[in-house]
């Protein structure tokens, strides 16, 4: 059975409307503020083999990664298969995951006593435990300093509270998790409703061709390329250290489009290093995803069909390959950045015309404190916008996430009503774009005055390596971490006594072309 | 004899509604003028007010109900005031860093739209307030500053929006700056966050704030001119609609631009809820097919759902409103085939101009109502409203490029557009509803709109819903809405407090201030309370309503809905009272609908039409003047003037006493 081009199109509404629904339940009735105002979750439905049939558009990171998930849970050796109605529970870097903070829910839809599909949920959540809270441990040396670790398990109440007791903020994680759960269950609702109208066959039918479509589509997009013609490109790009040793750590890519496949072989990137900047090979994947997805039209669906046409090779036990028990929480939102922008650089080496370098950060800032008798624990994460590379038709938008991230701010007002936090200043970094036809986006200025003691960690990067500007463009700013207008490393971790003022800069996004007149257009 | 009357202005026509004392229903619909909606107003009142009665003027209007579209345009348009912010010092950007997401998550280069006012007019005031009061004060020199520093921007303030942090909770500094600039600037109208949108996130609220401003200038002159013909004119009373789907007068909806926004689709989900009153159907899911767009709505329980979060011309309005769910798909959605080889239909529309190719006017591209003519759903012999005549052939001709890339004939063409469209449209319906935890299947369809008849059973039978209801008039029923709906106001204060430190007495005096505020403007009204509620630590409230100020009634009312909504619900969270909200109502007398008395019997044409591709003969019935009781069978067309109706097979139809056709599976 094959759909015609009207099926087609009826059912990709239908699919993506499941998805968006898993997204607004979760966004909805969730805890945390990493969660609720910052929507720092995802929300996907798998097919039965484990292929993403739609998703809801949320993070990029998130969204590359998820089908590792249902692969690790579909592949667990030491337990029963999954059944139909089963929720599982994981966030092993290296069994599905990505770093530990991201636990993500894997549903297996009860299709009259078969799995029908999987829907799947992965939330941030603000603390897993391990040696700072938070989670997002700047030195950290191996995965466990960064909290517990989860293979794939079923979500039971025991496994529940095994968690809960190994988390600073238990209350927050029980919500959280509930919030999940039921944005699991709704995913599975709208995928049974959907068996309901078209019958099984019919959804299969339907997600099998979905998937060919967006396949064609994709192996169109790219043949049609410059860099499928032009033998391709190389390009490296650095890592700023990795919270532990403070040298350059080197991530070198060659890109080549062959038949409409995208080839990305990551071959002369450094070893995996001591900190956490290291990812494992389901968040390199996911990064060059983006990366190819941007070069596509707007409306190709985002499924498995696109992943279909990208290969991602890395040496084993490299920083973008890392094996366990390397820690990851960095490489998730900082080396994932980099990769996105050396695969940029690669295809702009190779005749595309794509934009000039972005922030290439994310500006992590985790903050927590409290216990030993002070009252409660609190943990709050957050992470800055900057600027955007400026393109060949305009400029680069400014105070926006870039790249692998898309998460909204807290508001300040919220904030402050629920931590012990003032946010002293918050405005745009004037003229941290950088120059040329085209100018880059401005980077943000977000100033953090403590209230109490407690603890800053810093997972930050382009703090020496500016965005660099495209066709003549000028680089953006340099991004700046300062205590009290004293300078602080890329990465690391501080205590604030009362008073102090935490003040992060972002980087500006890289100028486009050559400046022609006196002031660049904007 | 009392009469009420609704304008309601759309992009391409100005519908008039006439609700006379005794239950009669007159229609008029002229040609919309875009550079003055005053213009087809009041065209449409003389239409009104002469042609029917014939032997002269009739009774002069008692009331005219206004949906206007002046605040959505002048937002979509960027044609508002020249604004000048005033805003806590450190946080002169927050409009441009919005919340920091941006604008596509995969095409880098696009950005927001730009904030309605240049970064330039945004002044800066020494002076912040926190979660428990001031921390640094604001100084008299500071305001003396502030209003010298306002009175210098260049080009002069048109207008003022006074937005500093925690104002929704502190509001004195921002009293005492929107005094000071008051003073400083007699014809200028001030608008302060605290007065407009008492509640927390201060982006939302500073951007609801900035409409406000922008829009006043706008809104209050064309208010007072429209008032003052209309008094000229001999109408005893002009009425405004908000977004809230209720009335303002005119000097109070000048003093609430932003509430006007979603003015013109608001009234035609109070006339989908009039008509579910009329007919005995208080659930309902409304979909508003127009030229261009379908509204999406949701009736629960006889009422509106609100909500208060939306976005109009790019800008942040956290007013309530009516939910609407909008999506590109209407009669003149353009259909075509992209480079993976699928059809698509929309987002581009061609309009009112050039309009459909059937209009014969100039379009080329084939559009939705193109496919309508082609499946026979709409008879080229039937002229449409403003005398427009279909062509077949140029439908055809449009439709046989999309067929040739598709490689079927232009029935299999047209077909394929019509079953995307509902696709479309199905996807909004199901925000409304799924989305929000209410099973549609429990639900009536009520399609309007020129082509939404067309769609309802299509899209009742993809929603697994087993009854649609056409209101009388589908074409118009906004304009009845609006002639219909209440007098309303919507009042907001925070309250930010655990419910477990709340006692009955504590939740009266919270409403208190609020009910004497209402009271005074708008006496005589029915107060309804509600609570935005949430379990301690969750960003998104719940609106509840607050029957009897019991907080344990409340707690079981949130849980609830909390339930309904997401699924589960965690009784032994603690649950947090966000706001108190209080609704003020006036209700007008509930229009009788024009009784239908005719008797006489008809007998149905006939003609060929094709539904799911396949072709089938059709009783083709007027859609006006069918008896009481009237049984149809489908398929069959009902053809109106202003809107046409589609019956497929299985299902039944019956016209209803107040002239609604309802529709049964079978």
């Amino acid at each position: 059975m094959s759909l015609d081009a009207v099926a087609l199109e009826v059912m990709a509404h239908a699919f993506a409307s499941v998805a968006e629904e898993m997204g607004l339940v979760l966004i909805h009735s969730a805890l945390s503020p990493n969660i609720r105002e910052r929507r720092d979750c995802s929300a996907a439905l798998f097919d039965a083999q484990g292929e993403m049939i739609a998703q809801a558009a949320h993070i990029p990171v998130h969204l590359g990664a998820m089908a590792d998930a249902v692969a690790a849970v579909r592949a667990q050796s030491h337990a029963p298969q999954p059944r139909p109605g089963e929720i599982f529970l994981l966030n092993d870097p290296y069994t599905g995951g990505t770093h530990l903070p991201d636990l993500t829910l894997v549903g297996a839809i009860d299709a009259d006593g078969q799995i029908g599909g999987y829907s799947v949920v992965r939330a941030h959540h603000s603390d897993v435990g391990g040696m700072q809270p938070g989670s997002m441990p700047a030195g950290a040396r191996d995965l466990f300093a960064e909290g517990i670790v989860i293979p794939p398990v079923r979500l039971t109440p025991d496994v529940e509270r095994l968690v809960l007791a190994n988390v600073r903020t238990p209350v927050m994680r029980h919500g959280d998790l509930a919030a999940q759960r039921a944005a699991v269950e709704r995913g599975a609702e709208g995928l049974r409703a959907l068996a309901a109208r078209y019958g099984w066959d019919g959804v299969r039918a339907a997600t099998r061709d979905l998937m060919d479509y967006a396949e064609r589509r994709t192996r169109a997009g790219l043949a049609a390329l410059p860099a499928a013609s032009s033998g391709g490109g190389q390009a490296t790009d650095w890592m700023e250290g990795d919270g532990v040793t403070e040298s350059d750590l080197p991530i070198a890519v060659r890109v080549e489009i062959r038949e409409g496949v995208f080839h990305a072989d990551f071959t002369g990137t450094a070893p995996a290093g001591p900190g956490n900047v290291n990812c494992p090979l389901a968040v390199t994947r996911s990064a060059v995803l983006f990366v190819v997805r941007t070069l596509l039209a707007e409306d190709v669906p985002m499924n498995a069909g696109v992943q279909r046409a990208v290969r991602v090779s890395a040496p084993d036990g490299c920083l973008v390959s890392a094996r366990w028990p390397s820690a990851v929480a960095a490489g998730n939102v900082e080396t994932s950045q980099r990769i996105t922008d050396v695969v940029f650089l690669a295809l702009a080496r190779a005749g595309v015309p794509v934009p000039a370098q972005g922030q290439g950060t994310m500006n992590n800032v985790t903050l927590g404190g409290g216990g030993s008798g002070t009252g409660g624990v609190w943990t709050y994460y957050e992470t800055i916008g900057g600027g955007q590379g400026a393109g060949p038709h305009g400029p680069g938008p400014s105070g926006v996430h870039v790249g692998m991230s898309n998460t909204r701010n807290t508001p300040v007002e919220v904030l402050e009503l629920e931590c012990p936090v003032r946010v002293a200043r918050y405005e745009l970094r004037l003229g941290s774009g950088g120059a040329g036809k085209w100018l880059g986006g401005d980077g943000v200025v977000r100033e953090f005055e403590a209230l109490a003691s407690f603890e800053a960690s810093l997972l930050t990067d382009r703090r020496r390596h500016a965005p660099r500007g495209a066709a003549g463009g000028g680089d953006g700013a340099l991004g700046r971490n300062l205590l009290n207008d004293r300078p602080l490393p890329a990465k690391g971790a501080v205590r604030l006594a009362p008073g102090d003022v935490l003040r992060i800069e972002t980087p500006g996004g890289g100028g486009w072309g050559k400046a022609t007149r006196e002031r660049s257009e904007r | 004899m009392s009469c009420r009357v609704g304008v309601d202005v759309g992009g391409t026509f100005t519908d008039l509604v006439g609700l006379a004392g005794d239950g009669a229903i007159e229609v008029r619909k002229v040609v919309s003028t875009p550079e003055d909606p005053a213009v087809g107003l009041f065209r449409a009142l003389d239409e009104f007010e002469t042609r029917e009665s014939g032997s002269g003027k009739r009774e002069p209007v008692d009331v005219l109900v206004h949906g206007t579209t002046v605040a959505t345009n002048a937002l979509l348009e960027r044609r508002g005031a020249k604004v000048v912010l005033v805003t806590t010092a450190g946080f002169e950007d927050l409009l441009w860093l919005r919340r920091q997401d941006r604008a596509d998550l995969y095409d880098l280069a696009r950005d927001h739209p730009a904030p309605p006012l240049a970064r330039e007019r945004v002044v800066g005031v020494a002076e912040r307030m926190g979660p428990n009061g001031p921390l640094l004060p604001l100084t008299d020199a500071e305001v003396a500053r502030v209003a010298h520093a306002v009175r210098e921007v260049a080009p002069p303030a048109e207008a003022v929006a006074v937005a500093l942090l925690f104002a929704f909770r502190h509001p004195l500094h921002e009293q005492r700056l929107a005094a000071a600039l008051r003073a400083a600037l007699p014809r200028v109208p001030v608008a302060a966050s605290h007065e407009i949108l008492p509640v927390f996130r201060e982006y939302e609220r500073t951007s609801t704030t900035v409409a406000e401003a922008y829009l006043r200038p706008v809104v209050g002159p064309y208010v007072a001119r429209t008032d003052g013909e209309a008094r000229r004119r001999g109408v005893c009373e002009l009425r405004i609609m908000t977004s809230s789907g209720g009335t303002l007068a005119p000097e109070a909806a000048a003093s609430h631009a932003a509430a006007l926004a979603l003015s013109g689709p608001a009234g035609g989900v109070v006339g989908a809820r009039l008509v579910g009153e009329a007919v005995g159907i208080t659930d309902l899911l409304t979909l508003d097919m127009g030229g261009t767009s379908a509204d999406a709505s949701l009736v629960s329980r006889g009422a509106a759902l609100f909500e208060t979060a939306g976005v109009v011309g790019g800008v942040p309005l956290a007013l309530p409103a009516v939910l609407i769910e909008t999506v590109s798909a209407g009669g003149g959605s353009i259909a075509w085939v992209d480079d993976g080889g699928a059809l698509r239909v929309g987002p581009r529309s061609a309009g009112a101009v050039p309009g459909p190719a059937c209009y014969d006017r100039g379009g080329t591209e084939p559009t939705v109502t193109d496919a309508c003519v082609a499946l026979g759903w709409l008879d080229p012999a039937h002229p449409l409203a403003d005398a427009v005549r279909l062509d077949g052939a140029a439908a055809e001709q449009a439709l046989g490029a999309v067929a040739r890339r598709l490689d079927c004939d232009v029935a299999g063409a047209a077909a394929g557009i019509v079953e995307i469209v509902a696709a479309v449209m199905a996807r909004a319906l199901k925000r409304v509803s799924v989305a929000r935890g209410v099973d549609p299947r429990r639900l009536a369809l009520l399609p309007f709109g020129g082509a939404g008849g067309l769609f309802g059973c299509a899209l009742a039978d993809t929603l697994g819903m087993r009854t649609v209801v056409v209101p009388p008039h589908p074409g118009v029923l906004s304009a009845l809405g609006l002639a219909a709906a209440a007098a309303r106001v919507d009042l907001v204060a925070s309250l930010h407090l655990p419910l477990a430190a709340l006692n009955a007495r504590a939740l009266e005096e919270a409403y208190a201030p609020l009910a004497a505020r209402a009271g005074a403007e708008l006496p005589e009204a029915t107060l309804h309370r509600l609570a935005d509620c949430r379990v301690a630590g969750q960003g998104y409230e719940v609106t509840v309503s607050v029957v009897d100020p019991d907080p344990a009634a409340l707690r079981a009312a949130f849980l609830t809905a909390h339930r309904a909504r997401y699924g589960f619900a965690d009784a032994d969270q603690p649950v947090e009272v966000v706001n108190v909200r209080v609704v003020a109502e006036r209700p007008v007398a509930t229009p009788e609908f024009g009784v239908n008395r005719t008797r006489r019997t008809l007998t149905p044409r006939h003609r060929t039409v094709r539904i799911h591709g396949q072709p089938v003969p059709a009783d083709v019935w007027p859609l006006e003047g069918l008896p009481p009781g009237h049984p149809i069978a489908g398929p069959a067309v009902l053809a109106g003037a202003d809107a046409t109706v589609l019956l497929e097979s299985g299902w039944v139809a019956t016209v209803h006493a107040c002239g609604a056709l309802i529709a049964e599976r079978r």
